[in-house]
């Protein structure tokens, strides 16, 4: 009799689990629901920091996203599209609710919504009609999920399709007290043995943890990734189980409870790079990109070369990603699963590799750590159209409910898009901003903001220890590397774009002044 | 069964130990997280934070104690009943220490370092080892049990704290779950 390896019974035992969350899945929506009109199905993919300045479909030189290119041949493709946020709590926050983050206030590392506002966002406002499905890699994500738990009909573990699961007990655990479970076990108790800084709460979680990864013969490092599983930094996984564990339950279990409203949230290709070993060294390294000094406000110092193999390793990772993403929509085609659906694909943020940064949730606000894709595949559509105004991700949340023939309340702060009801607003102006440190129950005075209106783009840095405030400005249309800081030399426009920006300011702090 | 047990008063110094251990742990990485939690969680929800942590902080406790005397229960009562407050005071200090040591080398090293992280909590169960097994008529060793006994002995002072803190924010935690 051949011996089974503990990697083997790992391996099984996620089988058994992800087969069991699988069966529950199916089980729960097909016998709850039934189809109920001809409503369209919504898909939503959402690439965590997948940036749109990285993406062949809008011109970048690299090859990345040949699949991409192809859905959008029959999708609405969006050109300027802006996250309101750097990094994925204000971002999916914003994407989720339709409102900046100065109002939702989920501006921090982990933060939530306002608890004023957690009805406020998709899955409540689209009813009950729908079957409302979520998933997510991303825990900071999945804290709104959370939140918006009694709104969703079926929520999976983020470690679902996953094989690697570093924690003993998940959020999951706890039902009753969801929203704080997540605090209390994940953020605190538990050990996550891939943190940078931990500081776990409880002895005995944190020793089983550990000693359960030590004692594991997890493969950090395989053949098939030379340079490691990707990871959350609290699960290891390979996306093509969870791209494969997507498409299935779609294909058997969310389409068949039409309308249905699914949103997946992909870890990928958010650090570390972990591409497959086919797609490592499929590019050149002379890639070309201009020369941009160290910014003051960056929070580290990479050297150029540095950044460039970051880059690379970042664009093959992209390449990767599209590659089972390519399949995922062929495999849902064939069964014709996206016959009534919508397939909307976008990104929480982007990614940046100038500057001396690297990554994203720093100071800087640049195109490409805000500039995310999105294509949005209408049912039965066959040619590709093409949108170059201004866009933000708040204006997903009233366009779905366009779609799904909701009324769009009058608090969304975002606008229908164009192709949907929307206009091309040349006058549009966009509020991106990051206030990590800032906290959400105050004014926000440490963060920076960013104004992008027609083809400007305004920065505020402001309430930076030992930085004076600053801003910026740049023309993109002229300067899409944002090289050439305008703020002192177009003084009309820095002029009017300064004052309309602190004006909004103005408002958006006025609940929370002291009296 | 409840005479192999030893007395009430060791009991309590042992759990003393344990308690102040594990609470004192949990309090400083709480109190090293709340500058970041300020930012996002009102008064409320830190509150309940601190409860679900001093609750799983009760039953840490208690599982030790627990395993304390059920060993107690198990060996002859020369051996550990009859000097349970000493015995048991060196052998929670070595399993909790051991524990401290071992997510605090992991905390300075990382995961990269793999089983060298178990030296450190080797070392702290190898020295109550020391401590348990050398004759308690050699000087050192008596000075040490009497430093040790001294020490379970102050120690029993937080638990006029830490037993009302544990048994109200355990009553939170099953309203809240109840609710």
């Amino acid at each position: 009799m051949s011996r089974i390896s503990r990697r083997d019974f790992l391996k099984t035992s996620a089988a058994l689990v992800a087969s069991a969350t699988f069966a529950r899945a199916s089980r729960i929506l097909s016998s709850a629901y039934s189809p109920k009109d001809d409503k369209p199905n919504i898909l939503i993919f959402v690439f965590d920091a997948m940036s749109a300045r990285h993406l062949s479909l809008y011109g970048y030189t690299r090859q990345t996203t040949p699949n991409l290119e192809k859905l959008a041949e029959r999708a609405s493709v969006y050109h300027r599209h802006y996250s309101a946020g750097n990094f994925t709590t204000s971002g999916t926050a914003s994407m989720l609710t339709g409102l900046y983050p100065w109002t939702h206030r989920a501006i921090n590392y982990r933060g939530m919504i306002s608890r004023s506002l957690v009805d406020r966002n998709l899955f409540n406002l689209i009813g009950k009609e729908y079957t409302r499905f979520a998933f997510t890699q991303n825990l900071w994500a999945d804290i709104f999920l959370n939140q918006f738990e009694k709104d969703l009909d079926f929520h999976l573990p983020s470690d679902s399709f996953s094989q690697f699961a570093d924690s003993l007990i998940q959020p999951n655990d706890l039902h009753a007290d969801r929203d704080l479970a997540y605090f209390v076990l994940q953020d605190f108790l538990n050990l996550r043995v891939d943190d940078l800084h931990p500081y776990p709460g409880s002895l005995f979680l944190a020793s089983a943890d550990l000693a359960r990864a030590l004692a594991s013969d997890r493969p950090y490092i395989s053949a098939d990734y030379p340079r490691g599983l990707p990871t959350n930094h609290d699960f290891s996984y390979e996306n093509t189980s969870v791209f494969e564990g997507a498409g299935r339950l779609v294909q058997s279990s969310i389409l068949q409870s039409s309308p249905s409203l699914a949103y997946f949230h992909f870890w990928s290709p958010h650090e570390p790079y972990s591409a497959r070993k086919d797609f490592i060294g499929i590019f050149p390294e002379d890639l070309k990109s201009p020369y941009k000094p160290r910014h003051p406000f960056a929070g580290s110092d990479f050297s150029d070369q540095r950044l460039q193999k970051y880059r690379r390793e970042y664009d093959e990772f992209i390449t990767d990603v599209d590659a089972e993403f390519g399949q995922l929509i062929s495999n849902l085609e064939t069964s014709g699963a996206l016959q009534n659906t919508y397939v909307i694909v976008t990104s929480d943020h982007g990614e940046l590799f100038e500057r001396g940064e690297q990554g994203h949730a720093s100071a800087l606000m640049y195109a490409p750590v805000l500039h995310i894709p999105l294509l949005i595949s209408a049912p039965g559509q066959g040619t590709r159209s093409d949108f170059h105004s201004l866009t933000s991700n708040l204006d997903l949340l009233p366009t779905l409910l366009r779609i799904s023939g909701k009324e769009i309340p009058d608090w969304v702060e975002g606008r229908l898009l164009p192709g949907f009801g929307g206009i091309e607003d040349a006058s549009r102006s966009i509020f991106p901003m990051m206030a990590k440190d800032n906290a959400a129950f105050r004014p926000v005075e440490h963060a920076t903001f960013t104004l992008i209106k027609d083809a400007y783009e305004l920065f505020f840095f402001t309430g930076y220890p030992g930085h004076p405030d600053a801003f910026e400005l740049y023309y993109l249309q002229e300067d899409p590397d944002e090289l050439h800081d305008l703020f002192r030399r177009d003084i009309t426009t820095a002029s009017q774009m300064k004052d309309e920006l602190l004006e909004a300011i103005s408002t958006a702090n006025h609940n929370y002044q002291k009296q | 069964m409840l005479k192999r047990l030893p007395s009430s008063q060791a009991i309590l110094q042992v759990y003393a130990v344990i308690a102040v251990m594990f609470s004192g742990w949990t309090i400083t990485a709480f109190l090293w997280k709340l500058s970041a939690w300020l930012l996002i969680l009102n008064l409320g929800e830190i509150f309940t934070v601190f409860s679900y942590s001093m609750v799983a902080n009760l039953v840490e406790g208690l599982t030790v104690l627990l395993l304390l005397l059920t060993v107690c229960v198990m060996l002859p009562a020369s051996i550990f009943r009859d000097d349970f407050a000493v015995r048991g005071t060196i052998l929670a200090l070595g399993l909790i220490g051991s524990l401290m040591t071992f997510v605090r080398f992991h905390m300075q090293f990382g995961i990269e370092s793999g089983v060298r992280l178990l030296i450190g909590p080797l070392l702290v169960l190898l020295l109550a080892a020391i401590l348990l097994v050398f004759p308690s008529n050699l000087r050192i060793v008596r000075f040490l049990h009497s430093a040790v006994l001294w020490a379970a002995d102050r120690m029993v002072v937080f638990l006029y704290v830490l037993v009302p803190l544990y048994v109200v924010l355990f009553a939170y935690v099953v309203v809240r779950n109840m609710t």
